[in-house]
């Protein structure tokens, strides 16, 4: 008898570390999150995970402005001491993007005062978000104070925003994480049209803008999928929208030519033989400008 | 009561076997982010990808590229180089842009000068793999 008393308990031992149980902690953390839960998307998470990736980094843009010569400018940023105004986890996901493209900025630009505005600005955002614990301020921040660190500090700051999002996607928080994901990537749009307008005839920077078509219909799908269950993500849908009709007059082609490669130290270097038209004019930049500073006006207020 | 002790050996050996199991399992985060370090100096990290054979056949991520920026993607496995992993680039159109296996040799990275901005498909395959376990790094330089 006691033999099998003993043998029920060792299963019932088994069978809980086996199991997802919580811990209270984890279980208290957990229902903090709920606030931030909607009904949910329309569609599956897995997918809707398959297509935030093929968002670009806005580090990219940054990196083009700097490498084309264009000079830094504070003004085209969202003020750091906004951050108050971002009550709610809407505001706070969308701000986040924001203030993670103008850190990016001004870190390429090795402007570190103005960073470490970012990062604090970026972490209250994160805590308001239950996801601070992912950004780690007071490494990032030692690193912002030796120009020599900007490798690590942009490997840091962009490691920090992949384990955000995949943190939001494994918790069923993906709309955050779209949110996250559009603020990023507007404000990089923001900035290249900021600098396009002092650059007028840029055609470099006309074709980054024209590009962002292409992401533009990402962002639009992914916003649909929670039309349904969150007014504020239809009601930006909605902005987008107004986007894309501008947009609409952007053309883009494609000529596809068999790509060619070498292997040069130990690397397969590909020569794309492929090229793309983007047909814009400044006449659809400065409405691009119009309808993306009435967006973000929106959102930064 | 010996088919009682004996009950209990099996339990316990499952549970410990299982145990080791998961140990020994696949760590493609950890494989990914060993490949970081390795993607050439003057790349900036984008992502990292875990590369584990599932239920399919290949693994695919895709990610939007940008005319005039030029990206790196390499393969990290335990022991051998690659262990036969392939990765091999798609364009929006599903046009095969690049594959790492070249006359029956496996690249470790490849580097894509992107032309044309739009979707790519990041498609990882085994090719002879032992593991079918590794890990990946996108990088972009201008």
């Amino acid at each position: 008898m006691s033999m099998r008393i003993a043998l029920i308990g060792l299963i019932l031992v088994v069978l809980s570390a086996c199991g997802p149980g919580k811990k209270p902690d984890d279980q208290a953390f957990l229902e903090s999150l709920d606030s931030a839960k909607t009904e949910g998307p329309t569609i599956s998470e897995e997918v809707i995970g398959d297509i935030l990736q093929q968002i670009p980094s806005p580090l990219e843009i940054s990196m083009i402005l700097k490498e084309s010569g264009k000079k830094y400018n504070v003004t085209y940023l969202n003020s750091a001491d906004n951050r108050a105004k971002y009550n709610t986890n809407y505001k706070k996901a969308l701000n986040l993007g924001i203030y993670g493209t103008d850190l990016g900025y001004t870190n390429i630009y090795e402007q570190n005062q103005d960073g470490v505005k970012y990062m604090e600005a970026i972490k209250d955002m994160a805590d308001g978000l239950n996801i601070g614990q992912f950004f780690d301020i007071e490494t990032v921040g030692r690193l912002a104070t030796n120009s020599k660190n900007l490798d690590s500090l942009l490997l840091i700051t962009t490691q920090n925003f992949n384990s955000i999002n995949h943190y939001l996607q494994t918790q069923s928080r993906a709309n955050l994480s779209v949110l996250l994901l559009t603020g990023g990537w507007l404000e990089a749009l923001h900035v290249t049209c900021e600098v396009a307008k002092a650059n007028p005839g840029n055609k470099e920077l006309q074709e980054t803008i024209g590009e962002q078509k292409i992401i533009l219909e990402n962002i639009m799908l992914l916003l649909s999928f929670y039309k349904e269950s969150d007014q504020n993500m239809a009601s930006l849908l909605n902005d987008m929208d107004g986007l894309k009709k501008v947009f609409d007059k952007v053309n883009i082609t494609y000529t596809y030519k068999e790509s060619t490669f070498e292997i040069v130290d130990g690397v397969m270097v590909i020569k794309d033989n492929s090229s793309s038209t983007i047909q814009i004019t400044n006449e659809d930049i400065v409405s691009i400008k119009e309808v993306v500073d009435s967006i973000r006006g929106k959102i930064i207020s | 009561m010996s088919h009682m002790k004996k009950f209990i050996f099996v339990v316990l050996s499952v549970f410990i076997l299982s145990t080791l199991e998961v140990i020994a399992q696949c760590n493609s985060e950890a494989m990914s982010n060993q490949c970081i370090p390795k993607l050439a100096t003057d790349f900036n990290f984008l992502k990292s990808y875990r590369v584990e054979k599932g239920a399919k056949e290949f693994v695919e991520y895709s990610y939007v590229f940008t005319k005039g920026t030029q990206y790196m993607i390499n393969i990290c496995a335990g022991g051998q180089a690659t262990d036969g992993i392939v990765v091999s680039l798609y364009d929006s159109n599903r046009n095969k842009v690049a594959s790492s296996k070249v006359n029956g040799q496996f690249i470790s990275a490849i580097a894509y000068p992107c032309n044309t901005t739009g979707i790519y498909y990041i498609q990882y395959t085994f090719d002879g793999s032992t593991g079918y376990c590794g890990g990946s790094a996108l990088g972009f330089k201008r």
